[in-house]
């Protein structure tokens, strides 16, 4: 087998949230384009890539789909370290996954590099007649954290491509301005990131469009 | 204890063999297991729930006390049911945990289909929600953690087919009538409650029985195969990456569900100690059987291989050997006194 590297930058991306919000299925939408209804839930920790282009600059995104469920929080919290990337992700229609979210903020202040950069992802935006998080709350709650956020759906393919691009480029802006003396070291599967603390970035491409 | 594979021609001598034990008056459970461990006549539905119940303590080995002894298991299956599922009917389950176990498993449920279409079938989820909720509530030290879904599938599986006298791939839930899925839905309880009582630990907190298997996995992968050792040690595979849903659902993802239940007569004929510790020597071979393409393999193509192994069209044939080299290979392990005991 070749071994695929050409690439300029790999970034290590985790995806977090509750069980069941869909997290697996952004996953394959992004990487694969495929949606799957009876997708069985993931075991531990599952994994996948792909490479985008910004900027002019090959990245390989190295995303990792961890179980929500409390139980393998042992076992997930370990992968959160050398990840640059985190897609925090709800399901609009279950408030619980959204109340749930500070817990999971905290997971990534207790596990994962203080510069990571976050984007929160209310997911299943296909279910409007079942909303049970407005557009305004999480507009707010991304305000009050500096994350950036957005609404997909894996099911219809909406704004999951999106919602990866912008979270890849939005680390390659940060990391490129921030003059890393050692760009190699995102060349590993353990970069070292080395960026300021996340800004605010919701109001122009905005949370929920 | 042998390992020899049956063949297919061999089939119906071998269903005549479980016949003649199975109706003695009193089954010899040993002779039981030992013939178990070879494998059920596929054919015969019925000998293979027999077997499974009878080695897992809930069917009588003694004929005359089996009316009597399922009996009594159905009824405090029964009261378990109105006790702790009857407020969740009412949709008052007791308490936050209980919600969120709940909620779980209901998120579960639509998931766990171990490409058999009875697994979308409304009264088979409902049954299934019930197994796992009260199995849940009466070990709070775990609690429900996904991947025991997919461990109920195998006993509903065979307990229905047997009950339903077809194979597997012919159930037809609509056939089945309440008391059959009582039936089933208690038999399976209790089976599966047997089974995981062997490897409790794999579900408490921070999960230490996974943990200890996969340190022997390690131990033994390093000692048989070292150049793989080398190579994932130095790729920066983790044992725990690769290994931890072999050891949270049994192998059960990996295989297709035909392989898994041939697997399961092995499992649950293992002798006395259970079956936690040959289950490492089975994940080693297994590891070891794709040692060759492995060992060409970066790290994300290690990950992204062992996620997905290509064992789509096994049959009982590649599961025999596998079982059958475990067999060896723990026998090797046990008989030199160099070599670790297990846990
Ligand atoms: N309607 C809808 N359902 C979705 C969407 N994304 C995932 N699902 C479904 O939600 C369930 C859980 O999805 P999964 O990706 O396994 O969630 P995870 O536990 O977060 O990985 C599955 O039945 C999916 O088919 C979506 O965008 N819209
Ligand atoms: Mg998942």
């Amino acid at each position: 087998m070749s071994k695929d590297d050409d690439y300029d930058y790999l970034f290590k991306v985790v995806l977090i949230g509750d069980s069941g919000v869909g997290k697996s299925n952004l996953l394959s939408r992004f990487t694969r384009d495929e949606f799957n209804l009876e997708s069985k839930s993931t075991i531990g920790v599952e994994f996948a890539t792909k490479s985008i282009t910004t900027n002019g600059k090959v990245i390989k995104a190295q995303i990792w789909d961890t179980a929500g469920q409390e139980r393998y929080r042992a076992i997930t919290s370990a992968y959160y370290r050398g990840a640059v990337g985190a897609l925090l992700v709800y399901d609009i229609s279950k408030r619980v996954t959204f109340e749930n979210l500070e817990r999971w903020l905290q997971e990534l202040r207790d596990h994962a590099d203080p510069n990571i950069v976050i984007m929160l992802v209310g997911n299943k935006g296909d279910l409007r007649h079942l909303r049970a998080v407005g557009q305004d709350e999480a507009l707010a709650f991304a305000e009050k954290h500096g994350l950036a956020c957005i609404e997909t759906s894996a099911l219809e393919a909406t704004n999951v491509e999106t919602a990866f691009m912008r979270l890849l480029s939005e680390i390659y802006t940060l990391m490129s301005s921030r003059q890393i003396t050692d760009a190699d070291s995102f060349r590993n599967a353990q970069p070292a990131m080395q960026v300021e603390p996340v800004q605010a970035a919701p109001s122009r491409n905005g949370c929920c469009p | 204890m042998q390992s020899a594979s049956s063949t297919g021609t061999q089939r119906s001598a071998k269903a005549q063999k479980f016949h003649r034990l199975l109706s003695l008056p009193t089954v010899d459970l040993a002779a039981l297991r030992e013939l178990l461990w070879s494998g059920a006549p596929e054919e015969d539905p019925k000998v293979r729930a027999q077997s499974w119940q009878m080695l897992l303590g809930y069917l009588p080995p003694v004929q005359d006390r089996q009316p009597s002894g399922l009996q009594k298991k159905r009824e405090e299956y029964e009261e378990l049911r109105r006790r702790h599922y009857l407020p969740v009917e009412a949709e008052a389950p007791s308490g936050d945990v209980d919600g969120a176990i709940l909620r779980q498993i209901r998120l579960d449920i639509p998931r766990t289909s171990p490409g058999l279409p009875i697994f979308g079938h409304q009264r088979i989820q409902q049954l299934l929600e019930r197994i796992l909720f009260i199995w849940s509530l009466r070990h709070p030290a775990s609690g429900y953690v996904q991947g025991i879904n997919d461990l109920a599938t195998p006993f509903v599986v065979v307990l229905l087919a047997s009950e339903l006298d077809c194979l597997p791939e012919e159930i037809n839930v609509d056939a089945a009538s309440d008391d059959t899925l009582d039936a089933v839905e208690a038999g399976a309880y209790w089976c599966l409650t047997k089974f995981l009582s062997d490897i409790q630990d794999h579900y408490t907190s921070g999960q230490p029985g996974i943990q200890q298997m996969v340190a022997k996995l390690r131990e033994i992968v390093h000692r048989i195969d070292q150049k793989l050792y080398d190579h994932l040690e130095e790729q920066g595979l983790d044992f725990l990456q690769l290994s931890f849903r072999w050891m949270n659902c049994l192998l059960l993802r990996e295989f297709p569900f035909p392989c898994v239940i041939r697997l399961w007569d092995t499992y649950i004929a293992e002798p006395l100690e259970g079956f936690s510790s040959f289950h490492v020597y089975v994940c080693a071979v297994f590891l070891i059987y794709w040692s060759p393409q492995l060992k060409q393999m970066d790290y994300q193509q290690l990950m992204l291989f062992m996620q997905k192994l290509p064992t789509g069209k096994w049959r009982n044939q590649e599961i025999e050997t596998l079982l059958a080299e475990a067999f060896v290979l723990k026998s090797l392990f046990h008989s030199s006194p160099n070599h670790l005991n297990p846990r």
